[in-house]
Formats: structure tokens, sequence, C-alpha cells
């Protein structure tokens, strides 16, 4: 039942905590599980960095491959040769990382032999019955005439080898005079003796050496050939990893039962829309006892988003920020219509945005992806249609490629504003400005009222008033008085919005202190109020600045790039430069606004709009179900 | 050649110049903290490039006010026209908001994304956090740009 339950991804698990009932210890088979699930993953890691990954088309799509219920019995059954090949392929690995210290041990052995080569008899010797010898290296430079007159002839030196600041010597006397002539050594020279002498000479010590050395590359070179023929094993290892990954998960789940002698229960959440099904399923496989209800208010219920279509796929954007609470409404659906409006604005070129929508389109139907990258996909797409519109709007297709063509090489006078269905911001930016400030207060006003739905809702109506009424009075009666100073607006309306205003911020000094009971602290509270209700919206406001001017900027730069490519008179170069900054230039173009048009879209959601009724702090829901990395059930019974 | 076409050109070169110094530093700034992150697990390049270009687009804003001055008074594409000093100056003054805004929130932007280098390589699942706190930088650069346009589009002569 654990099993079909984790197959079918949908119930989140509790922990039961009942003295009555006991408990089943599965840490040890878990601990087990993760220790066989690290083994093939290691085995894989080692495998990738020997038999690198093609990188084919499909794996951009970072998909798990998918397998069908009774192949994965069958191959489960082979699980015990996998594990084998895993552990083989460990095996070699450390053989030859212990093969690489070996070799770099013999190397750094016959380095410090290199200055003794000439030393033909082992470092290890003594001397003989009346002969005294000392091998060993002195401090400076030294020739074997000086040393000789140093010691008047008591000891006969032979210099092995010399350099500036040291020199390997063997020193010669007879073994009455060996101790005179040490402590001189010693004392006078700074002699020290060989510290690790062996008993063959250095010659044929490097000899064997080099042989050991190149015995240990065959070695290793065998170890990494074995290795080479595992390439073939890279799915069986995947199989392997998920496979344990799954037992454990499942050993995790068996955990949080509680268990009588004959019995057991469990207790979890599931989606309500699953629940029937799973209820019927249950009931029809094993003997069981389901009881199905709605959590009580006190519990602490895990948040699964589920949206219409239309904004489903910036679901991920929620997410990001954070998953709602029980108190919340989930704000995906709430932002959905402006941040596809917002997007495209910012981003308002209809050539990107064909490009965008040929992107998405073209990868959703070639590729099966997992799920989040179809939902950002479809966010994307929905984005460039929503592009495409503003950029028809304003006449910008790839910037004025179509103008700058028309009038280089066809000899038309076209200008840039003559493609445009609406106007083209450049010629008149202001407008356009003061079209971003209305969208934006209509943005405002969206969460505004959210959070007037939201106080309402729970009871709370004399705060859904006193919070929202007013601040939308002011800000609607202050806007034609704004707006004013940028273009004309009609004499009535600024009339009306005098006195609206004028209501309004009475409405917020009085009502923005009503928490405390003192009146005077009303009063002030009310002033403060009126005082971070001015400064927020007018920032807020003016924030919305960033719809024209990330749109212009992505624009003139557009013209820009095709203003580079038609520089030079000669018709041909012309048409060859064009072409190449033309790819070149909207590609790199194309990307940097993409970037800014996703994170300012983001941002305007989540700084302007959340903070005026969304809390979050959600725990996302984690339902017991089959998570591995490299291979998924295909859907079936 | 007008002592004004000069002073407008000088505009336009500090807009260029200081906005794409700010989005230099900045950009550097990121790529050092990413690079270290890079090294250890190279499967999160792409995250760590969307941080690092988050501080390049004052760069952009300076060279798009600097062809469009150019292009206002014909330096580009066009007559050079007769300007007095006095709209020089105009101009030279209009080009300041995106030049010297360019270049503080340019390092101000690569501080912050290059702290949020931090999220990606500790939480990458948090990392839109990250972007999105550095972009909060960029609002002040946006406001520049703008005040930049505006006063370059309505200047007279």
């Amino acid at each position: 039942m654990i099993e079909r339950l984790q197959r079918r991804g949908v119930v989140e698990l509790q922990n039961i905590e009942d003295e009555n009932l006991m408990k089943l210890n599965t840490a040890a088979s878990i601990s087990q599980f993760e220790k066989a699930r690290s083994t093939a993953v290691s085995a894989l890691t080692v495998l990738n960095r020997y038999c690198p990954k093609k990188s084919a088309l499909k794996d951009l799509t970072f998909s798990r491959r998918a397998v069908e219920k009774h192949e994965f019995g069958k191959t489960a059954e082979k699980i015990d040769q996998y594990m084998n090949t895993a552990y083989r392929i460990n095996a070699l690995e450390r053989k030859i990382g212990e093969s690489l210290t070996d070799i770099s041990k013999c190397k750094v052995r016959m380095d410090s032999l290199k200055p003794w080569m000439a030393l033909d008899i082992p470092q290890n010797f003594g001397g003989t019955r009346s002969t005294a010898c000392f091998i060993g290296t002195v401090r400076g430079f030294y020739t074997a005439d000086t040393l000789n007159a140093d010691f008047h002839d008591r000891a006969v030196f032979e210099v092995i080898h010399a350099e500036k600041d040291r020199t390997e010597l063997a020193v010669f006397c007879h073994r009455t005079a060996a101790d005179e002539v040490l402590k001189n050594l010693r004392e006078n020279y700074d002699f020290t003796a060989v510290s690790d002498p062996t008993s063959v000479t250095p010659d044929e010590e490097t000899k064997a050496l080099a042989e050991k050395a190149a015995a240990l590359n065959r070695q290793m070179e065998d170890c990494r050939k074995e290795l080479q023929s595992f390439c073939g094993s890279r799915e069986n290892l995947e199989f392997a990893a998920d496979y344990f990954a799954m037992r454990k998960e499942k050993y995790e789940a068996i955990k949080k039962l509680g268990v009588t002698n004959k019995t057991f229960i469990l207790t979890g959440f599931i989606p309500a829309k699953y629940a029937d099904k799973l209820l019927k399923e249950l009931e029809s496989r094993f003997t069981v006892a389901v009881r199905i209800y709605d959590p009580d208010d006190d519990e602490d219920v895990p948040v699964l988003l589920q949206n219409s279509r239309f904004s489903e796929p910036v679901e991920g954007i929620t997410e990001m920020y954070a998953l709602p609470n029980k108190h919340d409404i989930d704000p995906t659906g709430v932002m959905a219509f402006f941040y596809y409006l917002f997007f495209g604005m910012m981003l308002s070129d209809a050539g990107y945005g064909l490009l965008m929508i040929i992107g998405t389109t073209v990868a959703l139907h070639k590729f099966q992806f997992e799920y989040k990258m179809r939902r950002t996909l479809k966010m994307f797409q929905y984005c460039g249609i929503s592009t495409v519109f503003w950029g028809a709007l304003f006449g910008s297709w790839f910037g004025d490629i179509i103008p700058v063509v028309a009038n280089n090489f066809f000899g038309a006078n076209m200008s840039a504003s003559d493609l445009s269905l609406w106007f083209n911001p450049i010629d008149d930016p202001m407008r356009l400005l003061l079209f971003s400030f209305i969208l934006g207060i209509a943005h405002l006003f969206l969460g505004l009222g959210t959070n007037f739905y939201i106080l309402w809702r729970d009871g709370k109506r004399m705060d859904a008033v006193c919070d929202v009424i007013p601040i939308m009075l002011t800000v609607l009666g202050a806007a034609p008085l704004a707006g004013n100073i940028l273009s004309p607006v009609p004499q009535w309306a600024t009339t009306v919005g005098e006195y609206m205003a004028v209501v309004g911020v009475i409405a917020i000094v009085l009502t923005a202190g009503r928490s405390s009971k003192n009146i005077f602290m009303r009063f002030f509270g009310g002033i403060y109020g009126l005082y971070n209700t001015a400064t927020g919206y007018l920032s807020d406001i003016l924030s919305y600045s960033r719809l024209l001017a990330l749109g212009l900027a992505t624009g003139q730069i557009a013209s820009v790039i095709n203003l580079i490519g038609t520089m030079p008179q000669n018709p041909v170069a012309k048409a060859i430069l064009l072409i190449v900054v033309f790819l070149v230039g909207h590609t790199a173009n194309l990307a940097i606004n993409l970037l800014g048009a996703y994170v300012h879209t983001d941002r305007l959601q989540f700084v302007e709009l959340f903070s005026k009724f969304y809390e979050g702090g959600g725990r996302a829901f984690e339902p017991l179900g089959v998570h591995t990395d490299y291979i998924k059930f295909k859907e079936e019974n | 050649m007008t002592f004004g076409v000069a002073l407008a050109i000088l505009g336009a070169a500090l807009a260029a110049l200081m906005a794409g110094i700010g989005s230099a530093k900045g950009v550097g700034l990121v790529g050092e903290a990413a690079a270290g992150v890079v090294s250890v697990d190279p499967s999160k390049f792409s995250k760590m490039l969307i941080l690092q270009l988050l501080p390049g687009t004052q760069g952009l804003y300076g060279l798009l006010t600097a062809v469009l001055l150019l292009s206002r008074i014909g330096v580009i594409g066009g007559n050079m026209a007769a300007i007095t000093s006095a709209q020089g100056f105009a101009f030279l003054a209009a080009a300041l908001p995106i030049g010297i805004v360019g270049l503080f929130s340019g390092i101000a932007q690569g501080k912050t994304a290059a702290a949020g280098v931090g999220i990606v390589a500790k939480k990458p699942e948090e990392s839109g956090k990250g972007v999105i706190m550095a972009a909060m930088v960029e609002t002040y650069a946006i406001l520049a740009l703008l005040v930049s346009i505006l006063a370059i589009y309505n200047i007279k002569f």
C-alpha cells in the first residue's frame, strides 16, 4: 500500500506520535539504502569522468528517462549485479588513486637520488675494516682539493655533486681518525649523513624505481581501460541510484506509521481533487478503512498551488517569493495578467517577441520537459505574445530594421514611426511615461483591492474600509494634479482631483492612528500614516517609470545596432556588415533585455503589488512520491 | 563646430564613460565571487551568469544616453546642429544623472549581486531572491536614465 501511495505521489504523510501505538524502526534499512545509493552515485561520477556523456540535444531538456512499471520490476531483479559493477568501479577508482600516490612517491625518491648518480657505491656503505666512510651533504660549495687541504690529508674527499649552496660528498679516513673527522665535519661544515640510505648504488636504485613506476603506470592504464569498458552500464547505475533512493523514501514513510500487532495506521494530507479517486482505489485493492476530512484550523497544512491555465505559468514566480500561508490568498491569479502585460511592455519589440514564441513553442512540442520547466517555458510563451502586442503598438520590429533596410537598399523614405499602430515612444516619451504611471496605479489598486477583499472576508470590515478607501481617494485625487505637470489635464479632472485628495488626506489623518486610545497619539499616528502613505505611494508609482525606461532601452539599443550595421557607403559591404551585426547584436540585446524584463517584472510584482496584501510563509506540499534523479515512471493504469 | 557642440559631446562621453566604469567594476566584482563557486560546482554557471549580468545594465544605459544625445545634436546620422554654449551646457547637464548614478549604482549593484552569489552557492533553489535584491539597486539607475532621456529630448534648439 505504501508503494502504491508512493507511485501516486499525492499524499503527504504525517508522523504519528501516539503512545498506544508501536513504531517500526527502519533506521538501519534507511542508512543501508542511503549507503548503496551513494555508492552508485559515486560510481556514476567516476564514469562521468572516464566516459563523458555525449551532450545530445535531448540532454538539454534535463528530463528523466521514462520507465514502464513492469520493466522496472524486471530490472530491479538485477540490482545486485548493478551494485557489483558500482563496487568494482569504485574499487578501480581507488586503485588508480593509490597508484598515482605511489608513482609520485617514486618520482620524489628519484629526484632525491639525482645528485648522487655519480656515486658508484651504495649510500649505506660504512667503510672497510680499517677505513671509515661517511656519505652525506655539507652546506656550501666545495671542491675535493680545498677540503683535502682543510683536513690536512687526514681524510680523503670525493665530491659527488656540488652546487651553489650544497655539496654531496663521500669522505674516507682511517678508523682511528673517524670520530675527529666526523666531529669537525658536523661542527664546521654542517654535515648531514644521507637520511635514508639503501644497500644498492643510486644508479641501480633509480633504475628499479623507474621500472616500478612504469609497472604502476601500466596497472593504472589497465584500470582505466576496465573503467571505460563499463561506459555502457551508466543507465544501470542510474537505475540503481534511483532504485535505492525510492526504497529509502519508502522506508522513511514506513517510519511514520503507527502499528499494532495486526494493523497499521497512517495519516496525511491529500489535495481535495485527488481524494475521491485515491479513496476508491485504496478501498478496491486493500482491506482498509479510509476517512477523508477537512483539516482543523490549527493544523500545519502544507500548500499546493492550483490555478487556471492562464495564470498557472507564473506560479513559479509566486514560489520564488514565498508560498501563501493559511490566511493569504494565492497571489498567482492576481498578478498573472499584469505579469504578462509588464513583461511585454519592458521588452516591447515584436521581433524579439516572435522569437520567444517560436522558440518556446518548438521546445514545448519537440521535447518532453519536466513539469516545472514546461511551466516556465509556457510563461515565456505568453510573455512573448504580450511582447509582440506591445512591439506592434510601438512599431518596433528588431528595432527599426524594416525602415533601415527599406531606406538603405530600396531607396524608400520610411521613418521608424510609420510602423507603429499606436505611437513611437521616442517621439513622445512623456505620453508613455504618463501611461506607465496609469498602469502602475491600476496595478497598485489591484493590490489594495485584494487587501480589501481579504480584510472584508475575515470580518475586519472596519479595517478594510479605513485602510484602503482613503488611500485610493488620495492617490486618485493627486494623480490628475501631478499629471498636470507632465502634460495638460482637463480642468474638471484637476478640480475633482483636488476635492478627492483633500477628503482622502483628511480620512487618512483621522483613521490611520485609530489603534491607539490616546487622542494625541491618534492625531500623530494619523499624521505619520499620511507621511507614510504619501512617500510610499509616490515612490511606488515612480517605480513604474521602468516600464518606459526599459522599453526605450530595448528599442533604442536595437536601433543603434542597426545603425552600426549601415555605416559603410558601399551597398555590398553595408549588406554584409548589417547581416553580421544584426545577428550578433540582436542576440546580445535580446539576452540582456530578456533578463532585464524578467527581473524588473518580478520586482514590480514582489515589491509594489505583494506588499499591499501578501504575507507568504506557507509550507510546500511534499507528498510521498518517487523523487528520483534519472528515471521516472511512465503514466499508466 | 561650436563650443556648444563640444560641451554636448563631453556630456555624451561622460554618460558612456562613468556608467561604463560602474558596470565594469560591478560585473568584475560578481565575476570574481562567481568564479570561486563555479570552480567547485560548474553546473551553477548559468545561474552565476545571470547574477553577473545584472550590474551590466548601467553601462548599456550610459551607451543609450550617449547615442541618443549624439543623434539628437546630429553628430551621428545627420547634420551637426549649431547649438549655443548654453544649450551645450544643458546637454552636458542632462547626461550627468545616468553618468554619476550609473557609476555608483553599478558598483553597489555589483556588491549586492556578489553577495547573492553566496545564496546561489548555499541554497540554489532560493537564487531568485538574490537576483531580486540586486535588481533593487538598479531602480535608481533607471530613474536617472529616465531623467537624462527626458531632458535630452526636451532641450529646445
